[in-house]
């Protein structure tokens, strides 16, 4: 235990003689940090390609890093904390968690690091009592896009629809707002019923099994609406092994390519594309500016698509 | 045997410092090192329960939903105006009896630990979900806040805790008859039952010991995000069971010290701050810090079969 103290000593004795020479950037190039949720999704992995690509353009350094799961805000956390130390000139985040992440962004606007959300927003509230500010938010709208899939679902069913929901894990901003657009988007809609709505946390072989319980419990089903693509095809697998393929329409979300091969196949009906790549660009693009000390817009609204069999590719 | 052990560890803990202060000029420096302390003292309060259930030769996978359990009722008591105090009472009771019911069926009901947690730790998550509908609970006023953002000095309040668990748990394991029930359970649990020791109890009492370090994680978990989250505490229970076996302590129990489990816990937290000031992929992380698990207990395999 003595020796333990001596080093413990020794380790913070080196780090206050370190603390006289402040570690600089190194090169000229100014650093530019984007935290991901996760790097083990598609949506993420096209967003870091599309950062990088600006990055590369404007001569700027991009840092990179995610998570390990995308629902662990804890991690997150000590990531950008990390960040912060080694001399970041901006920060581009999406939260993990809209309420939570403001405690590091906190340190990041302590550090003087200007901020830019992509992909899902600060919970105002919590931002605001912090005072943290974001020079700009980065994203398409998911309120939007799940009110894209519903009034395509009601139009695509003649407004007569039975239909069962795969929510994302519960709480989570991003599966929360698709759904209340999707909600509000059947809500005038006397034809379509909801007739379960149940939580499958965005995987695939979930969205598989909670459909397939779904569909023994209300037989009647003939519509689905998954707040995600993976859980969408774990869905057109249960529709599958029970035989109804076609029978009933499948929409999902993110546009990812099996769900694009699903729609040229006609086993799924449509998903909402967004566009990842688009959205990295933008928020390395805005940390950028704000780094030469421009002014952004609040919002830097990234488009959404329907992919129907009509326009994909 | 234990010391020379620990003292492993811990130059395994100084290389690993040493190379990260050669690689980068960003590991070394005060507030950096306060941040690794920071950011180790929820796995390192976890751990000290986990070692303590492991030092009697049994196992718990149940306290990282029960930090989201104890977490969610914090919140909810916090939220509906009780005290400070009697909110973190709440949640401390919450881990307590988490404890108290795996404990109770590992002894009364003669079921093997992991079993027994393994349910726990899918009924605690369940719980927590269902108290809050999914929902994370949070926005806590700045005097709870304080459990986190505070400093002593230059020391964030976390850290404090951290070293106070420690203390405590230190002397329990070390001093106190209790402490060394602990190891005699672990050792050869027949023969402290057939030595007169109410063996029931103790390994009950342990269960309740790893509870009530949920929840004191769970505290501070909260305080750090000012939200409680029915899904926090993820794969905590795989955080603490490789520093407690990074820092030494046995599967087999009956042998293994905190001080390890700090040093473990310490490895793990560098190890991760260090990976990301260098900008090391997150997929390689994993990679390194599951070798760093694989390489710390192949070594003390090594080192006992020597001996």
């Amino acid at each position: 235990m003595k020796r333990f103290i001596c080093v413990v000593v020794a380790i913070v004795v080196c780090a206050s003689c370190n603390r006289a020479a402040p570690p600089s950037a190194g090169s000229g190039k100014p650093t530019v940090a984007l935290v991901l949720k996760t790097l083990n999704h598609p949506f993420f992995v096209d967003m870091r390609r599309g950062a990088q690509e600006a990055a590369d353009r404007l001569g700027v350094t991009l840092q990179v890093q995610a998570a390990e799961r995308e629902i662990d805000v804890e991690k997150q956390m000590q990531i950008v904390e990390n960040l912060i130390q080694t001399g970041i000139q901006a920060l581009a985040i999406t939260p993990s968690g809209s309420r939570e992440i403001v405690s590091a962004l906190v340190k990041a606007r302590d550090a003087k690091v200007p901020i830019v959300v992509v992909d899902t927003r600060l919970d105002q509230k919590a931002a605001s009592d912090a005072g943290v500010h974001a020079e700009t938010f980065v994203g398409s709208d998911n309120y939007e896009g799940g009110k894209l899939a519903g009034e395509y679902l009601v139009k695509a069913t003649g407004g007569k629809a039975r239909v069962g929901i795969l929510e994302g894990i519960p709480g989570h901003e991003t599966g929360d707002s698709r759904l209340r657009g999707f909600r509000d988007a059947v809500k005038g809609s006397t034809g379509v019923a909801i007739v379960a709505s149940q939580p499958a946390n965005w995987e695939r072989d979930q969205g598989f099994n909670v459909f397939q319980n779904m569909l023994q419990a209300h037989p009647e089903i003939d519509a689905v609406f998954a707040c995600s693509d993976l859980m969408a095809l774990g869905a057109v697998e249960a529709i599958r092994a029970a035989g109804k393929t076609g029978a009933i329409k499948v929409v999902g979300f993110d546009a990812l390519d099996d769900a694009r091969k699903a729609i040229a196949a006609g086993s799924m009906e449509a998903s909402v594309a967004q566009f990842p790549a688009e959205m990295g660009r933008a928020a390395i693009e805005s940390a950028v500016k704000v780094i030469h000390g421009e002014k952004l817009p609040d919002d830097i609204k990234v488009k959404l698509e329907l992919v129907t069999k009509d326009n994909v590719k | 045997m234990n010391r020379a052990r620990q003292f492993g560890t811990l130059i395994g803990l100084a290389v690993l410092c040493a190379v990260l202060w050669i690689l980068t000029p960003y590991f070394l420096t005060v507030s950096n090192l306060l941040n690794v302390a920071e950011q180790t003292s929820i796995n390192a309060i976890v751990a000290v329960g986990m070692t303590f259930v492991i030092l009697s030769a049994g196992i718990d996978l149940s306290v990282g939903s029960i930090v989201a359990f104890s977490g969610v009722i914090l919140g909810i008591a916090l939220r509906a105006g009780q005290p400070i105090a009697a909110a973190i009472a709440a949640a401390l009771a919450v881990g307590a009896m988490c404890g108290l019911g795996n404990g109770l069926l590992v002894t009364l009901g003669g079921l093997p630990p992991f079993i027994v947690t393994l349910g726990t730790m899918s009924i605690a998550r369940g719980a927590a979900l269902l108290v809050t509908e999914g929902r994370p609970i949070s926005g806590f006023t700045a005097s709870f806040r304080v459990l986190a953002t505070g400093r002593a000095g230059f020391v964030p309040a976390p850290v404090i805790a951290t070293a106070a668990v420690y203390l405590v748990a230190h002397v329990a394991l070390t001093r106190t008859r209790f402490g060394r029930y602990v190891y005699a359970i672990g050792g050869n649990e027949e023969a402290t039952r057939l030595s007169g020791v109410a063996v029931r109890f103790h390994k009950t009492m342990i269960y309740v010991v790893s509870g009530v370090m949920s929840a004191i994680a769970a505290v501070i978990l909260t305080a750090r995000l000012n939200s409680a989250q029915p899904i926090a505490g993820m794969m905590y229970e795989l955080d603490a069971i490789a520093a407690t076996v990074i820092g030494g302590t046995s599967l087999m129990g009956g042998e293994g010290t905190l001080g390890g489990t700090l040093v473990g816990a310490l490895i793990m937290g560098v190890l991760r701050n260090g990976l990301n000031l260098l900008g090391v992929s997150s997929f390689l992380q994993q990679i390194v810090i599951g070798g760093v698990i694989v390489v710390a207990v192949l070594l003390d395999t090594v080192l006992k079969r020597k001996r």
